[in-house]
């Protein structure tokens, strides 16, 4: 975080602290995301909803005495991890991924018995990420394949990448262990990567 | 020796810095060596720094008013509860 990022945390929070509408507003557009990733990789959808959307309101007493030790966007997703922790104690959880397999069916039929690559990578990706983000078709198509990885993946892959939360975090967040964390990550990354060459390739989702 | 498969095996631990010296060294030995994993896993970053990039998980708009709704709500019932106690 740089120094005017946690200026303006600090502000956001005295704001919240101070009940301020407003600051409300933008921190629910600033977090909710992030916390319904967190919420996702344990419950359904509508029940996911529900518990972020009661965080919510928990917030406004809990912040009184935040502490900010870690940052904010890391507490709000423990507040919603430990309110889905506890719902769940009477439900069984579901862990899609096979932990054992590091690499996606798809990927490893890529390679012979000697281990080298049959078929191997034939495009080089275009290098800059916001010129591939301009194509609104990769974004769209982006978004399908995301909303079709297992939840588990989803929102490990999410968490570490588009909310650049640090490993420690994400398995105390979610509740893995730091190798299966790994697992998680790189599961879903073959899966992103093998999306993003058929469209590059293909020009089609 | 590490083949290509191997190597597709930790691509992601090596992307991140994750893997000892010695693992690490030998990816990179492998790595001079061939074009096919050389571009496997420069393709493999290029669709990383795309998720990095794309929205994270966008909530609807819809839902983050209702947010707002609850949150007013209780923020109101806060102020109040206060005033009367005072």
């Amino acid at each position: 975080m740089t120094d005017s990022d946690a200026l303006r945390e600090a502000a956001l929070i005295e704001g919240l602290r101070t009940g301020n509408n407003q600051c409300y507003q933008e921190a629910v557009r600033s977090y909710t995301p992030g916390m319904l990733a967190v919420a996702r990789f344990y419950l359904d959808h509508s029940s996911a909803e529900e518990i972020v959307q009661d965080c919510w309101v928990t917030v406004i007493d809990a912040v009184q005495k935040f502490e900010g030790r870690s940052g904010l966007k890391t507490w709000l997703h423990r507040i919603v991890a430990n309110r889905c922790k506890n719902r769940l104690r009477t439900a069984k959880r579901e862990v899609a991924t096979d932990f054992s397999e590091t690499l996606e069916p798809e990927l490893a039929n890529r390679f012979n018995s000697t281990g080298r690559w049959d078929l191997p990578p034939k495009l080089q990706f275009h290098d800059s990420a916001d010129t591939l983000m301009e194509n609104g078709a990769l974004s769209d198509c982006l978004d399908k394949h995301l909303s079709a990885l297992p939840e588990t993946q989803r929102s490990a892959l999410m968490l570490y990448e588009a909310h650049q939360h640090k490993s420690d975090d994400v398995c105390n967040i979610l509740d893995v262990s730091a190798s299966n964390l790994r697992v998680l990550l790189h599961r879903a990354r073959q899966k992103i990567f093998l999306m993003v060459e058929t469209f590059q390739e293909t020009g089609e989702c | 020796m590490l083949m290509c498969r191997d190597l597709a095996e930790i691509a992601s631990d090596y992307i991140d810095g994750e893997l000892n010296g010695r693992k690490n060294l030998s990816v990179k030995m492998h790595l001079m060596m061939c074009k096919d994993c050389r571009t496997f896993i420069g393709n493999l970053r290029a669709s990383n720094n795309l998720l990095s990039a794309h929205s994270s998980g966008r909530a609807d708009e819809e839902f983050l008013r209702r947010i707002d709704e609850r949150v007013a709500e209780a923020l109101n019932a806060r102020k109040n509860n206060g005033s009367d106690s005072e």
